[in-house]
């Protein structure tokens, strides 16, 4: 489904991203993890095309994406959630998701509010909503949700663009301990729709839940790459998280 | 009541009626950059200017007939924001906005200069009002009409891209862009139209605006007409459709009081350019909490 | 005769007053983040203060120029409180706006108190000119050229020399961890808002000198003030100085060279401006000598 090989990304002097490697199967669920500054959002701001990477290439469902850009591969079937919450505020539960529905209409299509097509989005919209339970609050502002319902309303409206494969970054931030419970049952559901999802996340535990592959990061290279026990099991993990044992 | 009536109907009431009328379409044409798209658009006076020299210089050189001028001032200000977009749509806000003034006054600077063709500060004498199907537009009522449809198709017009998919991703743009795109909008497109719709609509502001005065020079189109469009927008609330038209009417009606008051005919014009000013920076005050709303990046 | 050695020194001499008046626009862009759109007409209204002690009130040089610094000191701070101050914490859009209404103000009242018509604080009698090697300037110009070095000088060893220097570069770069280790903040940009006004307004009355005033031309000298910082990079100072050198050079060159039998009427040296502006955003929108933001 995504193949990525051997992308740099450097700011400036300093490399941020070196040499990553990585190829995800169809219906797969990565976790990726790391401490801060290790390059995951960047790994991900290449992904979804906000970053050009310095060599390397990358690849969705065979065929090449690395020069494009982020909207065209929106269209090839990417979508991504914001660590800063990617919805808009400022518009209504509704309106979020008919931009997402309306991104890929024809030209035309998008300059009328009218016509079968509106109407065809907003039923559609209304049954994303009736998902996450906000669909009695399809009029309000969406800067009125809880941080957990903001997060799930991002990915359902990712959903709503008919993405494939998902990165989500950090959806746990922001959120609240009880929502956290929430966002992972729904990723699960996301999971059994067949969707492949790529997650970054702080907290291992969280992840363990529905990850059966975990990548840690460290410094812009791939340390490791294996199933949550034996990622949690390795001392290589320890190591990045807390340096190096002394001795003994 | 009979005294209303000739009130109303009065040479100085359809004078009046006929500049909401213009300027609701050249106020309409920067809400939607920037009330919508918050793109801090210097540039819309210019586009104005442009589309008001176009037809003053067609009308009188060439004696094109209406359609013709319109139209042709329309695209002189679309092609001028197609040129304007491919360089500054490029920018963050900061450079985008120095790079419109920049633009702004690269047209302004032309007007004065190129006195061959513009014939610089003494401006263009002798525009004809239009006749179409052989209706005389000298008279004020009838030139009433005419700009007033087109004002209302014009609102319709905007009316229809503000309820929208595309009035909802200008908006979606302005709050954070990257999410939108990461949704599959192109935003640059969107930006590049808005631009594009904002600036044509200028033009046609412009055509009526040199058909209506009969004569233009470049003093018509300096900072102080920016600003009193950029105060109809921020006073209607930036983005609010119905906001801007009553915004019109009242910042076009509000300094009429001043030609009653006794005071020196040469503190007019600054006097009015004060009040806006005043006004402008008033509302943007009270309203600084929640006038522009965060804008947000990756 | 040649004529280059005559551009370069008017060149040196616009350039010093563009570099006068874009240092405090530079400045304030660096601390305070806002770009000022009434910085041009801040320095028509110093220069239109200085008129109104010298000529108006009929004062000594020194006495207005003191009187006018006063006043610019005045309404350099009451402008950071009413027009900026308030604003800063929400939108930068906000600033923008409120910059520009100031702007339209100034015009204005400008307008209104001192007429429309062009006036200049140059009697006549500084413009008997010098000669040097075939090169004419004026003592005014003298003036010009060396109280710009001067002053570019003692803002370079402030700024990079003394400890307040240092407190505006760490405010400049990175304002929250510099008010963490107790600079304050409101003090210093307070200092440098003030400074700024009072530099534009010298290279206003500079400007009186040289030239001619007239209420609308501010906005012309925004302009050239963000031209010089654009080429320079926003909120780089010293690129913005040398940006200013750099338009004052073009624009004299562009107009006093003779491009085989047809040179640029005089009208359209300040669309230079405007063009230096959009050919450097067209190609290296970070300036010069700025480095492009590092982005994620």
């Amino acid at each position: 489904m995504l193949a990525v090989s051997k992308i740099s990304v450097s700011f400036q002097k300093t490399k941020v991203l070196n040499s990553v490697s990585l190829s995800v199967s169809a219906g797969e669920t990565v976790g990726i993890i790391g401490p801060n500054g290790s390059g995951k959002t960047t790994f991900f701001n290449t992904l979804s095309g906000f970053v050009h990477p310095s060599s390397g290439s990358i690849t969705l469902n065979g065929e090449d994406i690395t020069g494009t850009t982020p909207d065209y591969r929106a269209k090839c079937g990417m979508g991504r959630v914001f660590q800063n919450f990617g919805i808009f505020k400022e518009m209504t539960l509704m309106e979020n998701l008919l931009v997402a529905l309306e991104a890929r209409g024809s030209f035309l299509g998008a300059l009328v509010p009218w016509g079968a097509e509106t109407r065809e989005n907003r039923a559609k919209a209304l049954g994303y909503l009736e998902e996450i339970q906000l669909a009695s609050r399809a009029n309000q502002k969406a800067g009125s949700l809880s941080g957990g319902q903001m997060r799930l309303l991002e990915i359902v409206r990712v959903l709503a663009t008919g993405a494939d494969l998902l990165l989500l970054d950090e959806p746990t931030a922001g959120v609240s301990p009880r929502m956290k419970e929430e966002v992972a049952s729904f990723i699960t559901k996301v999971q059994a729709l067949g969707k492949t999802v790529l997650v970054i996340e702080h907290d291992i535990t969280f992840i363990q839940k529905f990850c059966k592959r975990i990548i840690v990061l460290e410094s812009g290279t791939v340390v490791l790459d294996d199933t949550p026990d034996r990622v949690c099991a390795d001392e290589r993990l320890q190591e990045v998280y807390f340096g190096k044992r002394a001795a003994g | 009541m009979s005294t209303l009536f000739e009130f109303l109907g009065s040479e100085y009431v359809i004078h009046l009626a006929i500049l909401v009328c213009m300027y609701l379409i050249l106020a309409q044409g920067l809400n939607l950059t920037f009330g919508l798209g918050r793109m801090f658009n210097l540039a819309h006076v210019a586009s104005f200017a442009l589309g008001a020299y176009t037809t003053a210089l067609l009308a009188v050189e060439t004696e094109a007939g209406f359609f013709k001028c319109v139209f042709a001032s329309m695209l002189t200000s679309g092609l001028f924001a197609v040129l304007l977009g491919g360089i500054a749509l490029r920018l963050t806000q900061d450079y985008f906005s120095i790079g419109t003034l920049a633009f702004s006054s690269v047209v302004s600077s032309l007007l004065i200069n190129w006195k061959s063709v513009t014939r610089g500060v003494l401006g263009i004498p002798g525009i004809p009002r239009p006749e179409i199907f052989g209706i005389d537009f000298y008279n004020n009522t009838n030139f009433l009409v005419l700009i007033f449809i087109v004002a209302c198709m014009v609102q319709g017009f905007f009316l229809i891209l503000h309820s929208g998919p595309f009035g909802r991703a200008l908006r979606g743009q302005a709050e954070y862009d990257e999410a939108l795109q990461a949704i599959g909008c192109d935003t640059a497109t969107v930006r590049n139209m808005s631009f594009l719709f904002s600036s044509a609509t200028a033009g046609l502001a412009g055509s009526f605006f040199a058909y209506y005065l009969n004569y233009i020079d470049p003093s018509s189109f300096a900072l102080a007409e920016m600003v009193f469009i950029l105060t109809i927008v921020v006073v209607g609330r930036p983005g609010s459709l119905w906001g801007v038209s009553l915004g019109t009417v009242f910042l076009v009606l509000l300094p009429e009081p001043l030609r009653f008051v006794e005071i020196n005919s040469a503190y007019l014009g600054p006097a009015r350019q004060l009040l806006q000013a005043v006004i402008l920076f008033t509302v943007v005050y009270l309203n600084r909490r929640s006038l522009f709303p965060p804008q947000r990046e990756v | 005769m040649d004529i280059l050695p005559q551009l370069l020194v008017n060149s040196l001499i616009t350039g010093s007053i563009y570099a006068l008046a874009a240092s405090g626009l530079c400045l304030s862009f660096a601390l305070l983040k806002i770009l000022n759109f009434a910085h041009g007409h801040i320095m028509m209204l110093g220069a239109y203060m200085y008129l109104l002690f010298a000529l108006d009130l009929q004062q000594s040089m020194v006495i207005s120029a003191l009187l006018a610094a006063g006043s610019m000191v005045f309404i350099g701070s009451f402008i950071l409180t009413i027009f900026v101050n308030p604003f800063t914490r929400y939108s930068p859009l906000l600033s923008f706006v409120t910059t520009l209404a100031l702007a339209s103000m100034v015009e204005a009242i400008v307008s209104m108190v001192f007429g429309v018509n062009v006036r200049s604080l140059s009697s006549g009698e500084e413009l008997s000119s010098l000669e040097f090697a075939g090169v004419f300037i004026t003592p005014i110009q003298i003036v010009i050229i060396i109280s710009a070095i001067v002053i570019l000088t003692v803002m370079g060893l402030i700024i990079h020399g003394t400890g307040m220097g240092r407190r505006v570069r760490a405010l400049a770069e990175n304002p929250h961890a510099s008010q963490m280790l107790g600079i304050r903040a409101r003090h210093i940009n307070f200092s440098v808002f003030v400074i700024g006004t009072v530099l534009a307004a010298y290279a206003g009355v500079l400007v009186g000198y040289e030239t001619n005033l007239q209420p609308t031309m501010g906005n012309a000298y925004t302009i050239k003030a963000f031209a010089a910082m654009i080429l320079g990079g926003l909120g780089n100072i010293w690129g913005t100085v040398f940006g200013a050198y750099i338009l004052g050079f073009v624009e004299n060159m562009a107009i006093g060279l003779d491009f085989g039998g047809y040179s640029l009427p005089a009208g359209y040296k300040d669309a230079f401006a405007f063009l230096i502006i959009l050919g450097v955003l067209l190609v290296r929108p970070q300036g010069l000598f700025g480095s492009r933001k590092r982005s994620a």
